[in-house]
């Protein structure tokens, strides 16, 4: 378990419905900072200069899905060793197989409940070394 | 050796049937002149014993030979008449010609008698007289007697031997030569009687052969008759049964196409005129390969295909192959091809029958497309609604008034029910289209037990009904999908909290069966189930009352998608009454025992 608590999220999500969502249940109820990005090219760019505690990623996202740009975090040394979770309605036990092989460091299925999420988030961050 | 079959007669037995019928002939012939002879036998009686008597100086002899020929007459009549009324007459005429022959002798001796006792003391006339009848009767038997040439023989013994030895012993030179002349009478008059036998015998046998021939042709026209009939109905029946099939090949909505081993177009039927665009004419006389109906690009794997066919020689099943129509359509078919093979081996020719499936795959694909198409557009945005809702409700922005909190309640509960409706007809989907896998692990179902207690203790709440577990402590552990086991779970419990009463208790209970099984159970003290409500109650949109929906809640598909699970999971699920009212659903899995 991390020595620190968990603060600083980055959210790369298309549905700006959703980000609002996730964001106002992290930062009202989990009292976390949250930096969410629409375009997952810019993605990269905002890990590096927001230096989060944890990545979320969604899975389908225009111009670049999420599994690609894990892949890509995880090429370039900067941004290689965040911690990423996805948050995905993709729920087959061949999809979590796949994103568990990629070293993802959990999955919140969608629809998620925004009350719970906070609690979840940190019950994953829990389980990191 | 056996005794060959009975059911015809072999030509031994009917050798000596035939036998038989012959002599049952001669026999009746020698009866039916009997009435003569006896006639006649008692005029010449009497006439002679008028001429001995008047002149006798020993009358009663000739009364005492009178009544002896009136007694061996009536002794014969009596064996006609019982003849007549006989039921054997046809089955054994050898009793009747033995009883018939003794008559015979009778009658000879009763003759024989008269000349050896009045010739020798009468007058020269009377001796004539005498000598005259005897011949007579001799000679007349012929025709009465030679039907059985020995019975005739029997006969002129009788008459002639008594004779014979009075002229031997008499003395004169005359009756002297007259015996010597006796025997030669006598052999010629059975000579006779034996060459009339033979025509008699040769005559009757041509009339039983004759009747044979007549009884065998009968026969033989009735046999040919029914053999007629029979081919006729075989007929009709191949010529039915060819209509028929000729109908279901003509009228089939499937294509049918007769081909041969190199696969050119026999016949084809009208569905695959209509299917292909050919007209059965351009296909069949112009030799067409079936290739034609096949995508150039599928051509080798056709082949391949075809190969194995003319070797195997064994009817092939839902072979799909992509058809160009003649327009250039093409279609997608599923074919059955059987060859036809003698029973030499050789192949008669290979029907095949083709089904259209392009609308089948394209029904397929759009239901997967509305499918896929269902999770992910009615999700997203109901993830949106429900995640607002919560926020709202959780008061993350700030106190609503109690109208305003009622609403939004409203609003998220039966969002989430969309959404559960949403998710289980995708889980029925996914399940009866064979597409749910499930991750199966080895897990400790005290576990499993607890957590299930747990997660929906805040749904029974709003009921006011308390979870309870028992057998907990057990280390049984099941391999199964923990995700969908802890969903059946919920449904199981959510189900019996719903309709339990308020402030009444769901007991969770957990034991072991048997060595191999465990069963779960889930009960309530709710109403029981409806009597015309059991036998649906694992189907789909299964509700007791409808009204139920609005009151409870729920979609309706929770049992049936928790059946498919369990089977799934290679387990059963059943409920029965409990005692004291309520009801207990469970359901059994096969305990996992690692190694």
């Amino acid at each position: 378990m991390p020595a620190k608590p968990l603060e600083k999220i980055f959210y790369a999500e298309d549905d700006e419905d959703i980000q609002r969502i996730v964001r106002m249940s992290l930062e009202r109820i989990g009292k976390m900072t949250v930096m969410v990005e629409s375009d997952p090219l810019k993605a990269i760019e905002g890990i590096k200069a927001f230096q989060p505690d944890l990545v979320m990623l969604d899975w389908m996202m225009p111009g670049m899905d999420g599994p690609t740009l894990l892949k890509t975090m995880r090429e370039q040394p900067e941004t290689a060793g965040f911690p990423v979770v996805f948050i995905t309605a993709k729920a087959t036990v061949k999809d979590h197989a796949e994103l568990a092989a990629l070293g993802a460091a959990g999955i919140i299925s969608k629809p998620f409940s925004p009350k719970d999420l906070p609690e979840q988030l940190r019950g994953i961050w829990a389980t990191l070394p | 050796m056996t005794a060959p079959a009975l059911a015809s007669p072999t030509d031994d037995q009917r050798d000596r049937s035939d036998r038989v019928r012959v002599l049952a002939d001669q026999v009746e012939t020698l009866y039916r002149q009997a009435p003569l002879g006896i006639a006649v036998t008692l005029v010449i009686g009497a006439v002679l014993a008028f001429e001995l008597y008047s002149s006798a100086k020993i009358g009663e002899l000739v009364m005492f030979w009178g009544m002896l020929t009136v007694f061996v007459c009536g002794a014969r009549l009596g064996l006609v008449f019982a003849y007549k009324h006989a039921q054997n007459r046809d089955t054994a005429p050898d009793i009747w010609l033995r009883r018939f022959a003794i008559g015979a002798l009778g009658s000879g001796v009763t003759w024989g008698f008269a000349g050896a006792v009045f010739f020798p003391g009468h007058t020269d006339e009377q001796q004539v007289f005498l000598a005259f009848v005897l011949a007579g009767m001799s000679a007349g038997g012929l025709p009465l007697f030679a039907a059985v040439w020995w019975v005739y023989a029997l006969y002129a013994a009788g008459v002639m031997f008594p004779f014979e030895v009075v002229l031997i012993t008499f003395g004169s030179r005359l009756f002297t030569e007259l015996s010597f002349m006796m025997p030669l009478f006598f052999a010629l008059n059975v000579a006779v009687a034996y060459r009339m036998n033979q025509v008699f015998v040769s005559g009757y046998r041509l009339r039983v052969s004759y009747g044979r021939l007549t009884e065998d042709y009968t026969e033989l026209n009735q046999r040919l008759e029914r053999q007629l009939i029979e081919l006729e109905e075989v007929r009709r029946q191949v010529e039915a049964s060819g209509r028929k099939l000729e109908l279901f090949a003509e009228r089939s909505p499937i294509a049918v196409l007769e081909l041969d081993a190199e696969g050119r177009i026999k016949d084809v039927n009208r569905e695959a005129e209509n299917l292909f665009g050919y007209p059965a004419s351009e296909l069949v006389e112009t030799g067409a390969s079936i290739k034609l109906l096949v995508l150039p690009a599928n051509h080798a794997e056709f082949d391949e295909k075809w190969r194995e066919l003319l070797s195997t020689r064994e009817s092939m099943a839902g072979l799909r192959i992509s058809n160009p129509r003649r327009d250039g359509i093409e279609l997608v078919c599923e074919w059955t091809v059987t060859p036809l093979v003698n029973p030499d081996g050789s192949i008669i020719s290979i029907i095949a029958q083709g089904r259209d499936i392009t609308q089948q795959l394209e029904a397929d694909r759009l239901k997967q497309e509305f499918t896929s198409t269902l999770s992910h557009e009615l999700r997203t945005p109901l993830t949106s609604i429900i995640g607002s809702l919560q926020l709202v409700n959780a008061g993350v922005v700030g106190d609503l008034n109690k109208d305003q909190a009622e609403l939004t309640e409203v609003a998220e509960r039966n969002g989430q029910r969309l959404l559960d409706l949403i998710n289980d007809i995708l889980d029925i989907e996914k399940i009866d289209s064979g597409k749910l896998s499930l991750y199966s692990e080895p897990m400790s179902l005290d576990t499993l037990v607890s957590e299930s207690v747990k997660l929906n203790q805040g749904f029974a709440d709003r009921y006011n009904v308390k979870l309870t577990a028992t057998g907990l402590g057990s280390s049984i552990t099941v391999n199964a999908d923990h995700k969908r086991l802890l969903q059946v779970m919920t449904n199981l419990i959510s189900n019996s909290a719903k309709f339990s009463p308020a402030g009444g208790s769901v007991e969770i209970g957990l034991r072991q069966a048997n060595p191999r099984v465990v069963v779960i159970t889930v009960s309530d003290r709710g109403t029981g189930i409806p009597e015309a409500f059991r036998n649906r109650i694992f189907g789909r949109f299964a509700q007791a009352d409808s009204a139920d929906t609005r009151a409870k809640g729920g979609t309706g598909l929770g049992l049936a998608i928790c059946k498919r699970l369990i089977e799934l999971m290679d387990g059963t699920i059943g409920f029965s009454d409990r005692e004291g009212g309520g009801t207990t659903f469970w359901f059994e899995l096969p305990i996992h025992n690692p190694g």
